[in-house]
């Protein structure tokens, strides 16, 4: 199975291709996007900046290093969408691809991948679709959570679901300490669910959307009050 | 339940309590900052209607259900559509004549319409806004949120032009289908909205009545009882 971390930073794409690349049978590509069309002094900062966050140097250039010399990290100039990406997207002859870029995908450019995009949604479809999802679980008591399902051009609207991970915010005591918990499960999850995909007699799950709504970013007072119940860690 | 006893037991701290008392805050916040969005001389646009919005924007915490006027009823109203939302804002009681409903919109054309074309249509469909609670109207409810969250709050961020007759339009409409609806992202539309910058909420008082309209039926919903399911 050959997979391109679609990703909208170096580190990011490293981060997650060192998870799914454990997974025997299967080959990791980075496609580092540009996502809002930096100018390259201050996307290759920006770049330089999140790798000195994210990883000991050490590691992260023998990462960058190695995926660069096998030809598996693609950097894209123009935007994701832009015809020249999508031919470049296309000659890598990628199963899937895993979304890591904060990016909206178009038709052509999921087409581009065998299987399609997947995405590691942080909220329990098909009951949460769209935005400030774990903030809505949370305001209406519902199980928090994140969701890897093969993406299409709607909002969360992608019909076929690999996984479901319950996830309980825990120690979590702000909104920001939620979501980032949460988005730090994509890349296990990713493994994860590429290894269910490879399994024998895995039937995926409908994503029934008449069963969910699509939420909205939450404005500041209700969020404060997820804020107010996750410090009181109410049940 | 009011402020403080609401505050106490938030101090208790259970969901309905938390989100109760926050709504509640927000319901006195209101009370005391409301001439900053509605000032004198835009008050005195609405004429007779002035005085009873101001008393209700600046009185006590009340929720007079407008929802029990319908029953799966089609409602006709010969009055324009600010009047009838003011007088749902204001909480008075309405006793409009049944009517045979309309054919259903179709969704996909009203997508398509200019702005100008949709505030046309909104105003002859829902001439008596109560319309827009009915079973038949969720998915152009759902439409109205849809377009209210997602591309008329960007402009309004980015102070983009709008069309303000539109974007009040769809927040009346959306305030009253809240309580129809039972469903706490109706309300937070129009928590988000009322939350934006005072700049761009000020270039909504082109259209007086349709923001003393707004304004008065979101004082009512932040006191709205059950919003948690």
């Amino acid at each position: 199975m050959r997979v391109a971390v679609i990703s909208g930073s170096l580190a990011t794409g490293i981060r997650i291709a060192s998870e799914v690349e454990r997974l025997p049978g299967v080959e990791v590509l980075i496609v580092d996007c540009n996502v809002r069309m930096r100018s390259p002094l201050f996307r290759w900062l920006r770049e330089l900046a999140l790798a000195l966050k994210s990883f000991p140097w050490c590691g992260y250039a023998r990462k960058l290093w190695s995926y660069r010399r096998s030809g598996k990290l693609v950097i894209l100039d123009h935007t994701l969408n832009d015809s020249e990406s999508l031919e470049r997207l296309k000659s890598l002859e990628c199963d899937i691809g895993l979304h890591a870029a904060n990016v909206i995908y178009r038709q052509p450019t999921i087409d581009a991948f065998r299987l399609g995009i997947l995405n590691a949604h942080i909220g329990i479809l098909p009951e949460y679709r769209g935005r400030s999802v774990a903030e809505w679980s949370i305001l209406y008591g519902d199980p928090t959570g994140v969701t890897v399902f093969f993406i299409d051009s709607g909002i969360d609207t992608g019909s076929r679901i690999i996984l479901r991970e319950r996830i309980s915010p825990r120690d979590c005591r702000s909104v920001q300490s939620l979501k980032t918990m949460l988005f730090g499960f994509d890349a296990i999850l990713y493994r994860q669910a590429l290894a269910a995909l490879a399994s024998n007699g895995f039937r995926y799950t409908h994503n029934e959307i008449s069963r969910g709504k699509r939420y909205y970013v939450m404005s500041k007072i209700l969020s404060s009050s997820v804020e107010n119940i996750l410090k009181a860690g109410v049940p | 339940m009011d402020l403080e006893t609401a505050r106490s037991k938030s101090a208790r701290t259970d969901r309905r309590t938390i989100l109760h008392t926050a709504l509640l805050e927000r319901r006195a916040e209101l009370r005391q900052g409301w001439l900053r969005l509605i000032p004198a001389e835009c008050l005195e646009s609405l004429d007779s209607a002035a005085e009873s919005v101001a008393s209700l924007l600046s009185g006590q915490d009340v929720f007079h259900d407008w929802t029990l006027a319908v029953a799966h009823h089609w409602l006709d109203c010969q009055a324009g559509l600010a009047e009838c939302l003011l007088l749902i804002g204001m909480g008075q009681r309405i006793r409009w004549p049944v009517v045979v409903a309309p054919p259903p919109l179709s969704l996909a054309a009203f997508k398509k319409l200019s702005s100008k074309e949709r505030v046309e249509t909104l105003s002859l469909r829902y001439r008596c806004p109560l319309n827009i609670g009915g079973e038949g109207e969720s998915e152009m409810a759902e439409e109205l949120l849809r377009q209210l969250m997602v591309s008329d709050r960007v402009k309004l961020e980015t102070e983009a032009e709008f069309d303000v007759d539109d974007i009040l339009l769809k927040l009346n409409l959306v305030a009253v289908a809240a309580p129809f609806k039972r469903d706490l992202r109706f309300l937070d539309a129009l928590n988000y909205f009322y939350e934006l910058p005072h700049r761009a909420l000020s270039r909504l008082r082109r259209n007086p009545r349709l923001l003393a309209g707004w304004l008065c039926l979101y004082a009512q919903l932040l006191c709205a009882p059950d919003w948690q399911r």
